[in-house]
């Protein structure tokens, strides 16, 4: 356990620029543009007497600021308050677009760099055993790197929140009160960690297919990563076109290139889950409700395709543990 | 006490190639045995088959244990330096030393954070920032600092200039090894660990062709500055080897070797004298590359 602790210390200390100064770099340019946004309104004065335009109940409606105060009814105030406390992670989403990429990259790298530059002798030299490697790379990507995005997202939400209620009160509407004691103002980041284990599962069979190649290969990870499952599709296709000229049959090349390849280079991108779902909780009109996501999500464990990729990615990362104990470097 | 290493018809193929052709060897506790031979010899490979880094054909057993099996629990009491200059160049001095320290049970921190003193490391210094030789005093540092039993060193002074070459063998000597421990180094720099060594391995086309204490060598192997005049005398003993010093010749001889020389014999020819192990390498690989 101690040695696992040191391995993902380890893994820290070499990618703290793709799992922290990325998404806190994207962070601080949203909440700089949104704070100059509102900061520039307040300071000159245009908030208060411009025209504004808002959406009340989908319909917009262009008045002036004096006017807003007027019109939003406490209903209404109460409403988008609810909307702001059960969505306002939403904003944060940008944030959750860097971790796929920097986790797709940080795969490729993570069993292949030290092959490269040869310290892998040197931390071959030390008592640790090749399943803990590979294991503390896949913590690392699956758990450390989206709790960290979790982190910054719901900082960079609650800094833009408080810009966007700084706004509201200039047009007279103080939401403050209101989100603060909306329960799921506070449960928002509890809930996405409650999606955490979905994401892991979804994400198995790509961080698998990833470290995989990056066990093997002896150079362009990059080519053979993504290389492979393109050409097998290709492949595919014209297979199934062949045999569809020659005897009418299907191999159903779509499917497996929808469910397979997608599985093994788009695992990554949290809430893949979610798309193309015809049975998704429908937005209410105090927002999409998160408990009922978060519920979805855990219902997607019902869905045999995510235990299909959870064999798959299981088992490629068995094989990559095995290649890196016996991979000879030469 | 038991063989530290013990190889019986270890054997290496990749593809047709024989790397390592059946070879026995023992290797005692308490020892400093060189690894000799030429380039493409067997020499990293068997050190490979040893450290559990490739899979290989007969029996080998390191500390007891076996490396293709239990190399988890091999590394516990082994420690190498494979190639120089290896560190990751993202990794920091105090941070180097707090991971092993993390890893290693038989780490010593105070006495890694001693070697470090004495260079011109500092702690927050990144590998990328430091010279080859500071990379190579920061991995001896890590390396010296775990008291293993058996330490592997392929090559380790590779590229180096003599100054950290002579210090690297000195700290070795006075710092690290006892009785206790056993070191197998393999280098091209013969001369430079000729005084250090207490075994010789002469190894050559994945063959051992020598396995000899340093003293069993300096009672057999005897070199002769012949006079002139005894030179076809010399010359009828059958020497294993022999050049031109100053117009003089200078032969070596194996006095264990079935119908050899005695060493009254030899000194009758001329002034006699142990061979260096340079000398005795040469010889030994006449025709390797030929």
């Amino acid at each position: 356990m101690n040695t696992m602790k040191w391995l993902l210390r380890r893994e820290f200390w070499e990618n703290k620029g793709g799992f922290v100064w990325a998404p806190l770099i994207a962070a601080i340019i949203m909440v700089v543009l949104v704070g100059g946004v509102v900061g520039y309104g307040v300071a000159s004065g245009k908030m208060a007497t411009e025209n504004v335009t808002i959406r009340v109940e989908g319909e917009t409606v262009h008045t002036t600021s004096v006017n807003v105060a007027k019109s939003v009814t406490p209903e209404i105030r109460e409403r988008m308050a609810s909307v702001a406390a059960n969505n306002y992670i939403a904003v944060g989403a940008p944030i959750f677009f860097v971790l796929p990429i920097v986790a797709f990259f940080y795969c490729l790298a993570a069993l292949y760099d030290d092959r490269r530059d040869r310290s892998i002798l040197f931390w071959k030299s030390l008592p640790i055993s090749d399943a803990d490697t590979v294991l503390s790379k896949l913590v690392t990507v699956l758990v450390v790197a989206p709790l960290i995005t979790i982190g910054v997202a719901t900082a960079a939400a609650l800094a833009i929140l408080l810009f966007a209620g700084i706004a509201t009160s200039y047009h007279g509407v103080n939401l403050f009160g209101a989100v603060l004691t909306n329960v799921n103002f506070y449960l928002a980041p509890f809930y996405l960690v409650g999606m955490l284990p979905v994401y892991i599962l979804w994400a198995l069979p790509t961080a698998g297919w990833l470290l995989l190649v990056s066990s093997w290969a002896r150079s362009k990870v990059f080519l053979w990563a993504v290389g492979v499952p393109l050409m097998a599709a290709v492949l595919l296709k014209w297979l199934d076109f062949l045999l569809g000229m020659a005897g009418g049959v299907t191999i159903n090349a779509d499917w497996i290139i929808n469910n397979v390849l997608e599985a093994i280079l788009l695992g990554l991108v949290p809430g893949t889950w979610f798309v193309g779902a015809s049975d998704l909780p429908a937005p209410t009109n105090s927002g999409v409700p998160l408990l009922p996501m978060l519920s979805y999500s855990w219902s997607t464990l019902a869905r045999p395709a995510l235990w299909g990729g959870v064999v798959a990615g299981v088992a490629m990362i068995l094989a990559a543990i095995r290649l890196r104990r016996w991979r000879d470097e030469g | 006490m038991s063989a530290v290493i013990s190889a019986r018809g270890l054997t290496k193929r990749y593809g047709k190639q024989t790397a390592i052709d059946g070879i026995d060897f023992d290797i005692p506790a308490g020892r400093i045995v060189g690894l000799i031979g030429p380039n493409g010899s067997g020499k990293t490979t068997t050190l490979k088959a040893a450290l559990g880094l490739i899979p290989f054909d007969g029996e080998l057993t390191v500390m007891g244990h076996d490396p293709r099996t239990q190399r988890d629990a091999l590394m516990q009491d082994v420690c190498f330096i494979a190639d120089v200059a290896i560190l990751p160049r993202w990794l920091r001095v105090m941070d180097a030393i707090d991971f092993v320290a993390g890893v290693h049970p038989r780490f010593d921190r105070a006495r890694a954070e001693k070697y470090i003193a004495n260079t011109r490391l500092k702690p927050g210094m990144k590998v990328k920032e430091m010279s080859k030789g500071m990379i190579v005093q920061l991995h001896l540092a890590l390396v010296m600092a775990i008291d293993a039993k058996l330490l592997v060193l392929d090559e380790p002074t590779l590229g180096l200039d003599i100054i950290y070459r002579k210090q690297f063998y000195q700290n070795l000597l006075e710092d690290y090894f006892d009785e206790n421990k056993t070191i197998i180094i393999t280098t091209h720099q013969v001369e430079e660990v000729e005084h250090i060594l207490t075994d010789l391995l002469f190894i050559r086309d994945g063959k051992i062709v020598l396995a000899a204490s340093m003293d069993e060598v300096g009672e057999r192997y005897v070199e002769v500055m012949v006079a002139a005049d005894k030179v076809n005398a010399a010359n009828a003993l059958q020497p294993l080897d022999q050049r031109t010093v100053f117009g003089k010749n200078v032969m070596l001889f194996d006095s264990a070797r079935a119908g050899g020389v005695s060493r009254a014999q030899l000194a009758a020819l001329g002034e006699t004298r142990n061979p260096s192990v340079a000398d005795l390498f040469v010889a030994t690989m006449k025709g390797t590359y030929a």
